[in-house]
């Protein structure tokens, strides 16, 4: 299930890399006015970056659409009702008439404001539910992507910096999440979490909140990124600059500080997008599974979820859901390219 | 050199008790775990769910639990289902193999040649429409959830098309033995190739594209095209050995995961029993002995195939071994 | 997939007898000969999503596999091979004849066939018999608690298994081929509960642990030859078999019966339209119906099932602890929709009483729908508004936990949207078909609503209302506590009971008392009632002489592929 890559970026780039990017810190020129400079020129990414800025303002606008343009409640099951087509009054759900009369099947894409793409198992419009979707498909991709680069981040640094005994625990708990299949240790959290949900000191996740998916999704992908940060600290500690200003007596902390992190925070920029294109399609695998985002919410998973129910008879409640998916990790990974080139053009995501 | 592999030892056996202690955690903190009641039937009397709970030894300690399960698991190898009483999960395991052998296989082939086609076309063919129509499709194969590729697939072949001479070749989801019929077992596996295959034909058409731009602008390869040597020898000789460094450990690690039961999806899709859809379904049913036994065997490939690369990693490249 | 997996068990209660002339048998013996010898031979492929775990018939309590052990077990007793009510008929298989109760129903005496063999070669006798009912105890047999534990000396099986002797319970003669049973209560059921795989009568020398995957020898006129749950169960003629009751264990028609694992029901689909396999033990998708209802409809076999789906509603908690608020959401739920989803009027019927239509003790009333009279026809939104109302409970929060299959989670996510009008923060959970069952059963994982189903165990109208709404089906704190609305009420605890004693003497007006429960139960509505389904058997094209029995569904051996 994790059919997603997984090796880790075994090329040895970092140090270069590193030295390049400090040294241009260092000269006082800003690295972000100059990377912005080179993304603005990057046809490619502007036009992603486009594309994002409509997906995301489409789903925000989601209850605009479902008020004004569906008119109607797409977390409301709608099995009896029925709507006007060319005058004619047409059953959301239809049952068969032909034969023994099996099955019950779904009103399909209208091509008309009210149920635009038809209707799901449960009558409601496949459209507005859509735009409800991305909503919460791009808050867990984005929130869970928060979660991992800063504890990567944390983990990352630490271990590089400190090396010894911390770097030792770190690096071997790292290795057990790495070689825990990535889904399999989602969907074991997931299994466990989905139906007591979790409480952490005062804190109270309930089953169905959004925050677990979100934690579930943050933590297994932090060794992937942690790993590089890691690399990239032990790298700059190790530099001639590095070792020249411990020599000339100045501070741990201002070290980290000063040389260690701007170099770590442009790595972390880097995997920004592909880190979201990533949590995008994780989170869709995970409730297509039925062990993410939890009903009535809907998220591009669910709604494929919902759809594989359908693939027969009303492919189009898979097939719509799906393409969201390709087209924003799409554009989020051209994004991302234009950002590594950007910024750090040795960066490798795996 | 004794040293190293007995650290790596320590570290894999390190890891794997990770994994295993962690699973089995996890396993006892889920609510509605405890197997006894579901092992002793629907509306058993109190007494016989207390008596399956004692003979299954659910009323003793965690860590006697867990140290009795990992000696059944690998020394005397008879640990037995929870939920198929009396099923080995070993023998199950090994059974299981093969089928995702032959899926991670064939997609590798595949991926491999791909991924060389395209990155090596792409490369050669720097800057202009093609390059940038691979690049984008290999883009598309990155962007793709696999699962859904696979159902779309599905509907293709399956249903929609599957009465024309297009897909009329295409048998029934499910898995056919390579030994008993070996033109059915291509056949069934063909479009389970091809879907596993597009995501990491992008991937490594992507990297290799990369790698071989930069390996132009090295020195080594302007020096043997100022010699005059022909751009296919360049290419070939020296480019590309280059830039499969990085390709191969990525390979390695890829195809490691993968054999583990990372294919899951392409595997639950296709309805492939390998071992990615047993462990689906152990998880589904919390059949704790087949959980670890699947999880173990995953982590083992992973941990094995890191080692190998690392290995691999120092034999192969020159500028490793001199530092 | 557990919806199909719970076993079905019958009695005699309000079965239908047969009544054939000797003169029509014969012409029937006839026929069949002559069928056997036209039809014999080929392999049968069966298939399911998953197997259903042990091959040992004492201990597997799956529908699916009891259906396999009428093939391969026999009991003293047991139901007939016959076509749809005439499933219910429990005829005589190992004993001679049903004997007659003596000592007023405490003491009955089976007499033994001749010469009938297990497959290892050796020859049924009463020993084996006797080793068999203690075995049921030995290897904690989920129903040794409920169907065994009125046999004298039940008690001290329960509480020491290992040592099982039921002295004085039951005894065998070897020379005269009888076996004694002495019972604590007389029971209207206890043949029954002599008919079903885990009375089935096994060789003496059985080890008394779980078979697993190894099938024991039996007397039925096909053996388990091999059995990987992950792949297949291969089915072959029983060397040893000759028919003698082609009521209690017919000979079969082929030679071959192979059962395949691991496919879903989509491949499942596709192989039968194309001819590769014969049968699918689970129910179609909802997608392919509308296809398979008109290119495949004479492939198609729908019969109805004693059975229905339900939400319990834990009375304990909050806001289903108020009885305005349990008959609101009754009020409130449109059954049409829910047929719909389960795949239209065909395959379910509406219901809103706790015993399905046509059962013994139904009698057509519905309190809650529009109008409320003998038929369930419109939700009354009006009227569960005012309710909730009253209640003052709008606005709390409601987790309804279903299974996470198709249908389940269809039905939670409707019922989501049902309290979510009623005024309630309402979510559904969706987990494991798997844990699902005895997760809700559980009171300390404090479920306020699921959605279930119960199939029946026997035709008795006290096998719904009593083991799932009795006192002593709930117990807290337990993953066995089949009451899962927690519901206990003293007064009808007490009249169901007397309904029982009734139902010795008096079935009918024992089963007109079980009407007026039933109805006195959903006025305090600790359930939601929501449909009865139909079960529906998609075969291939080749596959001929469908018997449907309404115990055990399809008789499988008496189908032909050739």
């Amino acid at each position: 299930m994790a059919d997603t890559s997984t090796s880790s970026p075994a090329v040895p780039g970092g140090i270069a890399a590193g030295e390049r990017a400090s040294r241009r810190a260092r000269r006082g020129q800003s690295p972000w006015v100059r990377a912005w400079l080179i993304l603005r020129r990057d046809r490619a990414a502007i036009l992603a970056a486009i594309v994002l800025v409509i997906i995301v303002v489409a789903s925000l606008l989601a209850p605009l659409y479902a008020a004004h343009v569906s008119r109607t409640d797409p977390f409301r099951s709608n099995l009896s009702g029925s709507i006007t087509i060319d005058g004619q009054s047409v059953a959301i759900m239809q049952s068969s008439t032909q034969g023994l009369g099996l099955g019950v099947v779904p009103i399909g894409p209208t091509w008309r404001a009210q149920y635009l793409l038809g209707a799901d198992a449960q009558g409601r419009d496949v459209a507005a539910r859509l735009l409800y979707g991305g909503r919460n498909s791009l808050l867990i991709a984005g929130a869970s992507t928060l979660i991992c680069l800063v504890l990567a981040a944390l983990v990352g640094t630490c271990a590089g910096f400190f090396g010894g005994a911390t770097d030792m625990v770190l690096s071997r708990l790292l290795d057990v999440l790495w070689a825990f299949p990535v889904y399999l240790l989602a969907i074991s959290l997931s299994i466990v979490l989905i139906s007591q949900g979790i409480t952490i000191g005062p804190v109270e996740i309930k089953s169905g909140s959004l925050l677990l998916p979100i934690g579930i999704i943050g933590i297994i992908y932090v060794p992937y990124i942690a790993r590089p940060v890691r690399g990239r600290v032990l790298a700059l500690r190790g530099s001639e600059f590095v070792l020249a200003a411990r020599g000339l007596g100045i501070p741990r902390w201002r070290i980290l500080r000063k040389d260690i992190l701007p170099n770590v925070a442009t790595t972390l920029i880097v995997y920004i997008p592909l880190m979201m294109a990533l949590n995008i399609v994780t989170e869709s695998a995970l409730s297509f599974l039925s062990i993410g985002v939890q009903a009535p919410d809907a998220s591009w998973g669910t709604i494929m979820q919902d759809g594989q129910t359908l693939l027969y008879t009303r492919p189009v409640v898979a097939l719509a859901p799906g393409l969201a998916v390709v087209a924003t990790v799409l554009a989020l990974n051209v994004l991302g390219d234009g950002v590594r080139d950007a910024l750090d053009p040795r960066t490798k995501l795996r | 050199m004794l040293t190293a592999i007995i650290q790596r030892l320590a570290q894999m056996v390190f890891v794997m008790f990770g994994i295993s202690a962690l699973v089995f955690l996890i396993f006892f903190a889920t609510p509605g775990a405890d197997p006894a009641a579901r092992i002793a039937g629907r509306n058993a009397a109190q007494e016989t769910v207390e008596a399956i709970r004692h003979d299954f030894g659910f009323d003793r300690p965690l860590p006697v639990q867990y140290g009795i399960m990992m000696k059944r698991l690998f020394i005397s190898r008879d640990l037995t289902s929870f939920v198929n009483r009396g099923l080995q999960v070993v023998p199950q395991v090994l059974a299981a193999a093969p089928i995702t052998l032959s899926l991670v296989c064939g997609a590798a082939v595949l991926w491999v040649v791909g991924g060389i086609a395209v990155g090596v076309l792409a490369a050669l063919t720097r800057d202009t429409i093609i390059d940038k129509a691979l690049m984008m499709l290999a883009l598309i194969g990155v962007s793709m959830p696999v699962f859904w590729f696979g159902e779309m697939m599905n509907l293709v072949s399956q249903s929609r098309f599957h009465d024309t001479w297009l897909f009329s070749w295409v048998p029934g989801l499910g898995y056919k033995s390579l030994w008993t019929d070996p033109w059915g077992w291509f056949k069934t596996l063909v479009i389970p190739w091809f879907t596993l295959a597009a995501l990491y034909i992008g991937i490594y058409g992507r990297v290799l594209r990369a790698n071989l731009v930069e390996a132009y602008q090295e020195d080594f390869i302007r020096t043997a095209r100022a010699k005059g040597l022909s751009p296919a020898r360049v290419m070939v000789r020296h480019a590309l050995r280059v830039s499969l460094i990085p390709f191969v450990t990525m390979f390695g690690l890829d195809f490691g995961v993968l054999v583990g039961g990372a294919a899951l999806l392409t595997e639950v899709v296709f309805g492939l029993n390998g071992v990615g859809r047993l462990t689906y379904q152990a998880l589904l049913s919390l059949d704790l002995p087949m959980i670890l036994a699947t999880v173990m065997y995953a982590s083992f490939f992973v941990v094995v195939t890191n080692a190998l690369v690392d290995m691999l990693y120092v034999l192969i490249d020159p500028r490793v071994r001199k530092s | 997939m557990t919806r199909l997996r719970k076993p079905i068990i019958a009695s005699t209660a309000g079965c239908a007898v047969l009544a054939l002339s000797l003169a029509g048998q014969a012409a029937l013996a006839q026929d069949r000969a002559a069928l056997m010898e036209e039809h014999r031979g080929g392999t049968m492929i069966l298939t399911a999503v998953s197997a259903a775990g042990t091959l040992d018939p004492m201990i597997n309590y799956t529908s699916q596999f009891w259906q396999i052990f009428q093939l391969t077990y026999d009991g003293l007793l047991k139901f007939k091979q016959g076509d749809r009510a005439e499933g219910f008929v429990i005829v005589p298989d190992l004993a001679e004849a049903l004997p007659e109760p003596e000592d007023g129903g405490l003491t009955y005496t089976f007499q033994l066939r001749d010469g009938i063999r297990f497959s290892n070669g050796d020859v049924v006798t009463a020993s084996d018999v006797v080793a068999s009912f203690q075995r049921i105890f030995k290897v904690n047999s989920p129903t040794s608690g409920s169907f065994y534990n009125n046999i004298v000396g039940a008690d001290l099986c329960i509480a020491e298994p290992a040592t099982c002797t039921l002295d004085g319970g039951i005894e065998g003669d070897d020379e005269a081929g009888t076996v004694t049973f002495h019972l604590m209560q007389p029971d209207s059921e206890f043949f029954a509960k002599l008919a079903v795989p885990h009375a089935s009568v096994l060789p003496a020398g059985t080890p008394t642990e779980d078979a697993g995957t190894e099938a024991i020898p039996g007397t039925g006129a096909y053996v388990i030859a091999s059995y990987d749950p992950n792949s297949e169960m291969v089915l072959t003629r029983n060397p040893e078999f000759t028919e003698w009751s082609v009521d209690a264990q017919p000979d079969g028609y082929p030679d071959e019966i192979v059962y395949r694992f691991g496919i879903s029901q989509e491949a499942a689909v596709t192989a039968i339209q194309n001819g590769q396999i014969d049968w699918m033990f689970d129910p179609p998708p909802t997608d392919r119906l509308p296809e398979l209802g008109t290119q495949y409809a004479d492939q198609i076999h729908v019969n109805p099932l004693a059975a229905f789906w339900y939400a319990p509603m834990n009375t304990n908690l909050a806001p289903f602890d108020d009885v305005r608020v349990r008959q609101a959401l009754n009020y409130a739920v449109d059954r049409n929709a829910l047929v719909g989803l389960f795949g239209g009027p065909v395959l379910a019927q509406p219901v809103c009483q706790i015993l399905p239509p046509d059962f013994p003790g139904h009698v057509d009333n519905c309190i809650y729908t529009q109008d409320p009279g003998p038929q369930w026809s419109a939700p009354d939104m009006e009227r569960a508004l005012a309710l909730v109302e009253e209640s003052g409970t709008a606005g709390q929060e409601v987790t309804i936990v279903a299974e996470d299959n198709a249908t389940s989670r269809a039905i939670g996510t409707y019922l989501q949207s049902v309290l979510t009008e009623l005024g309630y923060d309402a979510k559904v959970t969706a987990i494991s078909p798997n844990i699902q069952f005895t997760y809700i059963q559980n009171t300390d994982n404090n479920v306020q609503i699921s959605i279930s189903q119960w199939y029946m165990d026997y035709p008795a109208a006290s096998n719904f209302l009593n083991v799932l709404l009795s006192c002593a089906s709930f117990t807290p704190g337990s993953d066995s506590s089949v009451n899962i609305s927690g519901y206990c009420n003293e007064e009808l605890d007490a009249r169901m009971h007397a309904a029982m004693a009734l139902s010795i003497t008096d079935p009918d007006a024992a089963n007109a008392e079980w009407a007026l429960i039933d109805t006195a139960f959903m006025e305090q509505a600790p359930m939601v009632p929501l449909f009865t389904p139909k079960n529906i058997d998609f075969v291939s094209s080749r596959v001929g002489n469908f018997i449907f029995s309404n115990q055990f569904r399809w008789v499988i051996s008496q189908s032909w592929v050739q």
